[in-house]
């Protein structure tokens, strides 16, 4: 009896002037019982990944809103980690049915962003910076962009290598009709656009978006026959040091390094058998330290092959990262990333993907960050 | 709003990090602030390895952006830090200036 994900819903993610935080939440939960063909009373606990709700909404007591939404009284728990908020729900999900045979449970992530100005949702986001670095200014494109730079100078890169992954992403986004930019844009543009923090630009970061995704996960054997299933190998979780500056490496997130061993030992596959990637690129540096942390670039060789583009849809290689466009081009709902990452693998897994598709995809893997790395958490799905 | 009695908690710890010589491990340019900052944009953010070893965070004044370096050579200064409302305290803390 294994832990299958059997459904996904995702509503489109953007700037959803016209929705709440509840509507975006009610979409994600009947679109994703409407999806599996399941009824609320099936469902025996939920899982909510949400991060701004206190600050920008001022509602807590989400899974009372859940409540009220669904008609039920079951369990509904509310976990906050920043960005990696849905990813952390995913993975207490997972030990939640690991310890619970015959359950059933959703998983949910969801986002209200937009509804405050750029100054305030900035704010808000630094609360996941330490204290001393919000007393120093820094935001939170602030100290990415400490580590960009940090990593540019030692192997002797250029923005033009950091470029490269936003091309690449929204060339991605392009084909996902559920992401919040679904076009492509060229180097150019990308170096041209203003900068948020040197040397980051507005186009090295991912977007203020609202949304919601949901995934159905069980173990009951009859409901993984019944419908496409995939089956969750691993969802692992680690942390780190809040401040960047208690930390010994700044080109590397020591929680995704960690997290994404212990992901590779409990599933017991090899990085060689990983097809499809989603991974957390808030920011195009990012995805450079995901695919050299979790792994798969030797440290220091991310700034070289970022530029080469090896990981394209287009490129014939057998790895292919964020087709969902990423944070960058898909949009970053904070506590909706995480579940949208496993969501986009679980379409490619299931050939759903539509114009996205990558062939013969046995295993996907899931990388979403809190923070500047205090939190990551890394899942592995397979067929 | 930023309590009192935190920047006054604060305040105690400030002076121990006064009066150092660093070394300037990254840095950024803030161009996108939070409302209490927004009135210094673009402002220059250092992260410093202190003399003592300690790693710290903070503004680097009376500088452009061309003449910063990593290994770059700072002292460590007191200089009011945010903007404050009426009803708030002004806080002073770290910031640096570049060491000649």
């Amino acid at each position: 009896m294994k832990n299958n994900v059997i459904g996904y819903y995702s509503t489109k993610f953007g700037e959803l002037w016209e929705r709440s935080l509840d509507d975006l939440l009610r979409e994600a939960l009947h679109g994703v019982l409407a999806e599996t063909q399941l009824e609320a009373a099936q469902i025996d606990a939920i899982f909510l990944g949400n991060m701004l709700g206190g600050i920008v909404e001022r509602s807590l007591l989400l899974s009372a809103h859940i409540s009220e939404i669904l008609g039920t009284n079951i369990p509904v728990y509310r976990v906050e980690s920043a960005c990696a908020s849905g990813g952390m729900a995913f993975q207490m999900a997972n030990d939640y049915l690991k310890a619970n045979s015959g359950k059933t449970v959703i998983v949910i992530g969801a986002e209200k962003m937009t509804d405050v100005s750029p100054g305030e949702i900035t704010e808000a986001l630094s609360a996941a910076a330490s204290p001393e670095e919000q007393d120093a200014g820094l935001t939170f494109p602030g100290v990415y962009a400490l580590m960009a730079q940090y990593y540019l100078a030692k192997y002797g890169y250029t923005e033009e290598h950091l470029a490269s992954i936003a091309v690449k992403n929204h060339d991605h986004g392009a084909l996902n009709e559920k992401a919040h930019f679904q076009r492509a844009i060229d180097l150019n543009q990308v170096l041209g656009s203003q900068y948020v923090a040197f040397p980051l630009k507005v186009l090295d970061s991912s977007p203020i978006s609202d949304g919601a995704a949901a995934v159905i996960m069980t173990n009951v054997d009859t409901l993984i026959n019944n419908h496409k299933s995939v089956q969750v190998l691993a969802a692992e979780t680690a942390t780190d040091t809040i401040s960047l500056s208690k930390r010994e490496n700044l080109d590397e997130l020591k929680a995704t390094r960690i997290a994404g061993d212990k992901a590779f030992q409990t599933a017991g596959i090899a990085r060689s058998d990983v097809q499809v990637m989603e991974v957390h690129d808030c920011f195009s540096i990012a995805e450079i330290f995901a695919l050299e942390d979790l792994g798969f670039w030797t440290k220091g060789q991310g700034g070289k092959l970022a530029k080469e583009m090896s990981t394209h849809i287009n490129s014939g290689n057998n790895l292919i990262v964020n087709t969902s466009g990423g944070l960058k081009a898909a949009g970053h709902p904070v506590g909706g990333t995480g579940i949208k990452q496993i969501g986009e693998v679980y379409l490619q897994l299931t050939g759903q993907a539509n114009k996205r598709q990558v062939n013969n995809v046995k295993h996907g893997l899931t990388h979403n960050v809190g923070g500047s790395g205090g939190v990551a958490v890394v899942s592995i799905l397979g067929v | 709003m930023k309590s009192p009695v935190s920047a006054w908690r604060k305040q105690k710890t400030v002076r121990n990090s006064l009066g150092m010589y660093g070394e300037i491990i990254s840095w950024t340019t803030i161009s996108v602030a939070p409302p209490r900052f927004s009135y210094l944009t673009p402002y220059v953010v250092v992260l410093v390895q202190l003399q003592d070893n300690r790693k710290v965070y903070g503004q680097l004044v009376d500088v452009e952006q061309k003449d910063v370096k990593i290994g770059q050579k700072v002292t460590s200064i007191l200089r009011k830090t945010a903007q404050a409302t009426a009803e708030e305290v002004v806080e002073y803390g770290l910031k640096f200036e570049l060491t000649d």
